[in-house]
């Protein structure tokens, strides 16, 4: 059996040691356009210069030897043809696969205003070769302009406030971080961050950016009229999945690749995980799709069902914040507060059920919280206060001993 | 593997197991007699809680068969080691994000309270000859390691 992986994020390599768990003679062939292996979340820290390339890598010591996976990296997958069985590679080689599992992931999205899909300075936040570029193209600017600010732009303003940066942030939304946090949470990060300098433009969005002579953009311009000058763009406007190479394949998309709850695409014997079906943008997800679809792809029955993903945790200058379930609150939701000098933590409840947690400053042991969202867990019964509920409230031992929800 | 196994029924909320497992992983020299229980350094790995009723509830960590902290983790700092099955904790990989506390089901893991840089995690006291010092502890044997 010749299994082939495109893509070496975490879902391929998680479905890569899954296939070699079930099948100790298969052919694993993992084919990248990543040169190397690396954690997308320790990008900044790639920025800051607290690691080198090596110290983002996120798999076990001789990874490739150790599974024995053949992996071609540098090249991008031109073409999916199922008819035929195979793929076609940008350097022309055609590859044949039995199973096929897409795990290529999702690319950075550059808006289309003004020039910025054209100019020399403007960059994403993606892959490893993005944070590399941004580097290089920091040593000569003083000035960098970051559009967005979500984990990715806050991660690329933190790694270039370490060199020594002048930053500006422009947000359209009248707080930082909106998709993760209330304003008084996104308020304690904002001031971390103006603290070590940063400037802030919120409620504001980039109107124009022209191309000068030497393809690059000096000054992007708001809709406020405000202009702000730069050396370098950063954009963290979201991704959108990698699916350019499946046009004429057959296989199924909407958002990203379309697939089943084993991961199946439409087209037989092509399986897809992580960000390129467009399902869910977080790591642990993506791990857990790459598993199932691992263990499909040798003929096991799998499905993929733990498919929650509003979580995040988000750690800048210290400042840890767990934000799981429902952020906005709506009529009717129970409010619950509680704040001092170290801590901020709100609960909305909804008949009973919890719904979203936010907790800043302490997330010490707060695991429980996903369950009881995911679960829908009603915790009315519960004759504690809200904050002190735990796992003793739910507690049950397996006969291995093993921690069950009661 | 072999797994620490919780009686809860024979706990009587003592923390002795807190106690020698801050002992257990203290940076400075000495004995249970000068640990320092107010040196926010000395953290427990184990926690007793408390249900509604008020009933002794030991939190230790099952190093899980699925572990969610290891599927979570995004720099390789967490890991089931094959040969014993426990999950162990590289603090030189670890990238601080804490999705691994996020995504413990049961609540076992946190940052560490000094720094908020690393978690804190049972390691089985790997380096105290793999016994672990809380279940040598335990008055009235509530913990027992167990191979299961």
């Amino acid at each position: 059996m010749k299994y082939v992986i495109v893509g070496v994020g975490v879902a391929g390599i998680e479905a890569a040691k899954e296939i070699r768990k079930k099948d100790a003679d298969g052919d694993i062939l993992m084919i990248s356009a990543d040169a190397q292996i690396h954690s997308r979340c320790m990008l900044h820290k790639f920025i800051a210069g607290e690691r080198d390339e090596k110290g983002l890598d996120f798999t076990e010591l001789d990874f490739f030897e150790k599974y024995r996976i053949h992996w071609k990296s540098g090249v991008r997958t031109k073409k999916v043809c199922p008819e035929e069985k195979e793929i076609i590679l940008d350097d022309g080689e055609h590859v044949s696969y039995d199973k096929l599992l897409l795990a290529n992931g999702a690319d950075s999205f550059i808006p289309p205003v003004g020039d910025l899909r054209k100019a020399s300075n403007v960059y994403g936040l993606r892959n490893l070769t993005d944070a590399q570029a941004i580097v290089k193209e920091a040593e000569g600017a003083e000035e960098v302009l970051v559009i967005g600010s979500g984990l990715v732009g806050l991660d690329a303003a933190y790694g270039l406030l370490e060199r020594g940066k002048k930053l500006t942030i422009v947000e359209m939304v009248e707080q930082i971080l909106p998709v993760q946090l209330d304003a008084h949470g996104a308020a304690a990060y904002q001031e971390l961050f103006e603290k070590a300098g940063v400037r802030f433009v919120l409620g504001r969005r980039a109107s124009e950016a022209v191309c000068e002579e030497d393809g690059r953009i000096h000054k992007v311009k708001l809709d406020n009229g405000e202009e702000l000058a730069c050396d370098l763009v950063i954009v963290a406007a979201g991704v959108r999945p990698a699916i350019s190479c499946l046009e004429g394949s057959g296989i199924d998309c909407e958002r990203g690749i379309t697939v089943d709850s084993h991961m199946r695409t439409s087209q037989e014997d092509i399986y897809a995980a992580g960000d390129i079906t467009g399902r869910s943008g977080i790591w642990p997800n993506a791990a857990d799709q790459g598993q199932i679809a691992g263990r499909n792809m040798c003929g096991m029955e799998v499905e993929y069902t733990d498919t929650f993903a509003i979580k995040n945790t988000i750690n800048f200058f210290g400042l840890v914040t767990l934000c799981v379930g429902r952020i906005k609150p709506e009529e009717g939701d129970d409010i619950r507060m509680k704040e001092d000098r170290t801590q901020y933590k709100r609960i909305i409840l909804k008949d009973g059920k919890v719904e979203g947690v936010l907790l800043q400053g302490n997330i010490a042991n707060a695991g429980t919280w996903q369950y009881l969202i995911k679960n829908q867990i009603d915790v009315s019964r519960i004759e504690k206060d809200i904050f002190d509920i735990n796992f003793a409230d739910f507690y049950h031992i397996s006969e291995r001993g093993e921690y069950m929800w009661a | 593997m072999r797994r620490i196994i919780v009686e809860c029924d024979k706990c009587d909320g003592c923390k002795n197991c807190s106690a020698a497992c801050m002992q257990a992983h203290r940076e400075t020299d000495g004995t249970i007699y000068d640990l320092d229980l107010t040196d926010p350094k000395n953290e427990s790995r184990n926690y007793i809680l408390k249900d509604a009723q008020g009933r002794y509830k030991p939190l230790f960590c099952r190093h899980c068969d699925e572990p969610e902290c290891v599927k979570s983790c995004m720099s390789g700092a967490l890991t089931k080691d094959p040969e014993s099955g426990h999950v162990f904790y590289d603090e030189t990989r670890c990238g601080s994000c804490f999705m691994c506390v996020m995504n413990c089901p049961f609540g076992v893991l946190k940052p560490d309270r000094v720094s908020k840089s690393r978690v804190i995690k049972c390691d089985f006291c790997v380096n105290a000859g793999g016994e672990p010092s809380c279940v040598l502890s335990c008055p009235k044997k509530a913990i027992h390691v167990e191979e299961v």
